[in-house]
């Protein structure tokens, strides 16, 4: 992601101050642990303009900053400041950036994960739809059932493993019925998941994050 | 025992005011007081209902933060969407469409210039059916049917309310039951038939077919069109049942297969009249 | 009958139990996809959705914000109508008003169509107790009270039986053997049901929708029983929950479009019926004495909760539990409560008090959403889910071992050099358990992932350690930026500066 955007003139900077947006705390009700997370990350982009995040589940995590510190002003109004400026990497992409064509060639077949964070409450549904058809040799085919959660769910993998087990193993069956050789998504937390799964079950299928994909892509022209 | 007068109201009829009978304990204002002996234990229960309700709804204003409100609040959001009231369908299009959606749903739909003409499809069906018995509402358009005539051999009943007939039990027996239509939506394929004395709720209910009558100038697009003029009518002018048919009766809950005819009329025919 | 038995143990022991049921999978996955796409069609065939949608949500919030006013009012309009209203606050006196009523009519049998509020008071039982015969007449009730069983989906509750079961329990009951045919099934139940329609002393029923300004009551059903239970018997007994309000005719048009379309993905239902007031004098069906008793039973606590009052805004469509990606796991059964899926994840724990009972069913949840982007009425049941979890937890009903490795988690986070020198340590601990660039190791909190996957390994090179020459490399020949993508990122800035611009690019919000 970094060197993608680089190679369009915008440098990342990484405050390494920051640890984690705190969802796991945050989903499973430990909102004061969550807080101690979320103060690194309010701490760490103060200065920035634009914060860009690979993962469309930690940027949804930070819309709920402003509820977590409605009592401590001083970090209300940076959880709010926050909320405004930080983006999903395809969303900075397309959205803010105006990019649909990196300038890709990926000739193999790709099925997408829409991960539930990002597509439901983030609203992300055509940007990274608009970079995979933009890529040269890619086939795209539809996921069935696309949309159902892989289950992974954070703590819910661990807490509830059998129900979770079940949902990543019929994810893992329709992406055997699409016969892809690449599973792309959005977010590190699902593509593990599922990653894990298909691994454990020796199936072939190569797990990449879209940003990966396309920086792959790009080094192959 | 009233005959309804329909010619004046084309989107449906009203019902007149009912009189009411010392007996039964709703309608009068002071009804308290006329409730006999035997019914000593609801007056109780309305008493201490009566009561409740106050701290019913003083809880409610109370988990709300709030003093009781009194007044009707604004409804900003009241009914449809603005836009939805525009949407109107011509007569045409209002025809295919009712036709369309009632027969998706496994409902008949035809077109009858006049009601003789619809008695002689009745009674056409009557003898393809083998049917034994029909009740039909007691109404002008129901009688112009001519179904006694055209049906010697066929017991017709034409529901009133004569305390010494059974009618729940008539209309149990009834292979047929006829009924008029007060007003249908052509957006969800409905029809929409009320209750009254000489309209009982079981003839579009009990027998195994049912067949509406409709005449066309009663046919709406939208089902708000049906719904709305109760609000206007004001709360006395209500019949105690209003019912919105939109097929006929159907289940799904053997393994999701689709079965036609549970409990109410799994036959439904819709003739649009004119 | 109370199915006590589906209440007992944790989520986790009744899921197990549904996990290797591949039947009830199958069943709840085919009936689920079908209502699913079902929706779909109906609601892109009526188009703008979400504006109707957010109309839903709005007169539902309406309602209930000014819920003392519109319940005061059906009441007495109700009242006026002719029909005998009560108020109970729970469960037990909901039951002792029936008691009242069907003792003095002597009833000796009492004809119900569907209805959760009696689910959830358990009526069936209290009249069973006291020698009366209650009959569920919906087909799919039918057939679980024979079984003796719960409802395993709120809008059709038998999916969880194969026709096989079903014609066992109903040959049973007809004393003949039946063909597991469903034609045959449903006429046998239909000429049954018939004679107790005709017999019943009393029908029960429930109530969709209740309309404030007329006093009527409203049902939506496929079967026709309702339309019997209250056409037929001489009294009829309504409950209804006290949220089922809404103003008027003109709001039940939008509830009757997003309802049906909803559950089953029908333009409306084959029957809806308002009902107002008992037979009037001169009609020669319908009920002669009708009651509605207006139920409570934890609902009024939702009221002045930021987080729960959205909750009374359900209109029980089912469309949550057919979109629920862990509910086509596990059934509606291991819910264990009257009320199943995402909605009876958040009812059952927000209506009873006993939070540290039912609250393990919040935890059955990945927070995905679905449920939230399906509902009608936009409920953000996904953040009431977390709600649940924080207040188990406030109230110290956290798993201990849980809340120790959170308080670690927050320490780990709370600085960033910590945070990086626990991964070194992690990377060196790991080594052991890494075979083949994964860890398969099913031990302790690694059981549960590893019985379905490989996990990950900590990379060599984390990205925090990769930085600073990443960093070197992408500043050494830097690209000049495309004018246009210079434009678009200060036009956004300008727009936050006036506050235009959101980072939301879409997607259901609530605010």
């Amino acid at each position: 992601m970094v060197r993608l955007l680089a190679a369009h003139g915008i440098q990342l900077d990484f405050p390494p101050v920051q640890t984690c947006c705190g969802q796991p705390s945050y989903n499973s009700g430990y909102w004061d642990e969550t807080r101690t997370a979320a103060r690194t990350i309010l701490k760490a982009f103060q200065s920035s303009d634009f914060v860009v995040s690979p993962s469309g589940s930690c940027t949804y995590m930070i819309h709920h900053y402003p509820e977590l510190f409605k009592d401590e002003p001083e970090y209300l109004t940076l959880a709010h400041e926050l909320e405004s400026k930080t983006y999903e990497f395809t969303q900075f992409l397309v959205k803010v950036l105006g990019i649909t064509d990196i300038g890709a060639a990926f000739p193999y077949k790709v099925t997408y994960h829409p991960s539930c964070h990002g597509s439901r409450l983030l609203g992300i549904k055509d940007e990274p739809i608009a970079l995979l058809n933009h890529v040269q040799g890619l086939e795209l085919v539809p996921l069935p059932f696309a949309e159902d959660c892989c289950g992974f769910g954070g703590t819910f993998a661990v807490k509830m493993a059998d129900i979770s087990g079940a949902m990543v193993n019929e994810k893992v069956d329709h992406i055997k019925e699409t016969e892809a050789e690449v599973l792309v998504g959005l977010d590190m937390a699902c593509l593990m998941n599922i990653a894990g799964n298909l691994r454990h079950r020796g199936e072939q299928v190569r797990v990449m994050h879209l940003a990966e994909l396309l920086y792959e892509g790009v080094n192959i022209r | 025992m009233n005959n309804k007068d329909t010619s004046h109201d084309p989107s449906f009829s009203t019902k007149p005011l009912v009189v009411p009978n010392p007996e039964s304990s709703h309608l009068t204002p002071d009804h308290e007081q006329t409730i006999s002996s035997q019914s000593d234990w609801l007056y109780e229960l309305e008493q201490k209902s009566k009561a409740k309700q106050q701290t019913f709804m003083n809880h409610i204003a109370d988990r709300l933060q709030r003093p009781r409100i009194q007044e009707a609040p604004l409804h900003p959001f009241r009914g449809a969407p603005e836009v939805w009231q525009d949407f109107n369908w011509d007569e045409a299009e209002k025809i295919e469409k009712f036709t369309k959606h009632f027969t998706e749903v496994g409902g008949n739909v035809l077109r009858m210039q006049t009601l003789e003409e619809a008695g002689a499809f009745i009674a056409e069906q009557s003898c393809l059916l083998n049917a034994r018995y029909i009740v039909r509402q007691q109404l002008p358009e129901t009688e112009a049917l001519t179904l006694e005539q055209r049906l010697p051999n066929v017991q017709i009943s034409a529901w009133n309310s004569n305390p010494e007939e059974a009618w729940k039990a008539r209309a149990a027996e009834a292979d047929i039951g006829i009924v008029l239509a007060d007003g249908a939506a052509a957006y969800t394929g409905t029809v929409m038939v009320t209750s009254s004395a000489s309209q009982g709720r079981s003839v579009s209910l009990l027998p195994t077919v049912c067949i509406v009558l409709l005449p066309i100038e009663r046919l709406r697009t939208r089902l708000g069109e049906l719904l709305i003029p109760w609000d206007q009518k004001g709360k006395e002018q209500l019949p105690a049942g209003i019912h919105f048919i939109s097929g006929p009766s159907r289940s799904s809950d053997i393994e999701n297969e689709l079965t036609i005819g549970v409990h109410g009329p799994g036959i439904v025919y819709t003739l649009l009249i004119g | 009958m109370n199915p006590a038995s589906s209440t007992r143990g944790t989520v986790k022991e009744r899921a197990d139990i549904a996990l290797n049921d591949d039947f009830l999978r199958n069943a709840v996955r085919f009936t689920t996809d079908r209502l699913r796409s079902g929706k779909k069609v109906a609601s892109t065939e009526h188009g703008n959705w979400e504006e109707w949608r957010e109309r839903g949500r709005q007169i539902r919030l309406h309602t209930i914000a000014h819920l003392d006013y519109y319940l005061n009012l059906f009441v007495e309009n109700a009242r006026s109508q002719g029909v005998h209203v009560h108020f109970a606050d729970n469960a037990v006196e909901a039951t002792d008003i029936v008691m009242t009523i069907a003792r003095h009519k002597e009833a000796q049998s009492v004809i119900k169509s569907k209805s959760m509020v009696s689910e959830e008071v358990h009526i069936n039982q209290a009249l069973e107790l006291s020698g009366i015969e209650a009959i569920e007449s919906d087909l799919g009730e039918y057939i679980i009270q024979l079984a003796g069983e719960g409802p395993s989906h709120i809008v059709i509750p038998a999916i969880h039986k194969n026709r096989y079961q079903i014609a066992e329990l109903l040959s049973e009951d007809a004393g003949e053997t039946l063909e597991p045919d469903t034609t045959i099934l449903a006429g046998y139940v239909r000429r049954k049901l018939r004679q107790k329609f005709l017999e019943a002393d009393i029908g029960m029923t429930g109530c969709n929708f209740a309309i404030a300004e007329t006093g009527s009551m409203v049902l939506f059903e496929n079967e026709g029983n309702a339309r019997m239970v209250t056409t037929v018997p001489k009294t009829q007994i309504t409950l209804m929950g006290m949220e089922r309000i809404v103003p008027s005719w003109a709001d039940l048009e939008v509830m009757a479009t997003l309802l049906p379309r909803s559950a089953t993905g029908q333009r409306l239902t084959m029957y809806m019926s308002g009902i107002s007031g008992p037979k009037r004098t001169t009609d020669a069906d319908g009920p002669e004495e009708m009651h509605i008793i207006i139920v409570d039973n934890g609902r009024s606590q939702q009221l002045g909760d930021p987080e729960f009052q959205e909750l009374l805004n359900c209109i029980r469509c089912g469309a949550c539990l057919n979109v629920c990606p862990v509910y086509r796991q596990i059934g509606g059964h291991s819910y264990g409560g009257t009320y199943s899926g995402p909605i009876g994840a958040v009812l059952t724990p927000a209506l009873n008090k006993n939070v540290a009972e039912w609250d393990d069913i919040a935890s059955a949840s990945s927070l995905c959403g679905a449920c939230y982007e399906a509902c009608p009425v936009k409920i953000p049941l996904h953040d009431m889910l977390v709600s649940l979890r924080r207040r188990k937890v406030e109230r110290g009903h956290g798993d201990k071992l849980e809340a120790i490795g959170m308080k670690g988690f927050a320490t780990l986070m709370a600085n960033s050099k910590r945070f990086a020198l626990a991964m070194r340590l992690g990377k060196i601990a790991q080594k052991p358990l890494v075979h083949n660039k994964g860890i398969t190791l099913k031990l302790g909190p690694l059981k549960g992932w590893n019985t379905y996957r490989v996990a990950p390994i900590l990379a060599d090179h984390s990205f925090r350690d990769q930085w600073k020459e990443l960093s070197a490399e992408t500043t050494a020949q830097p690209t000049t930026i495309d004018p246009a993508v210079q434009k678009r990122m200060e036009q956004v800035l300008a727009d936050r500066q006036k506050g235009k611009h959101t980072s939301r690019t879409g997607g259901v919000s609530h605010e």
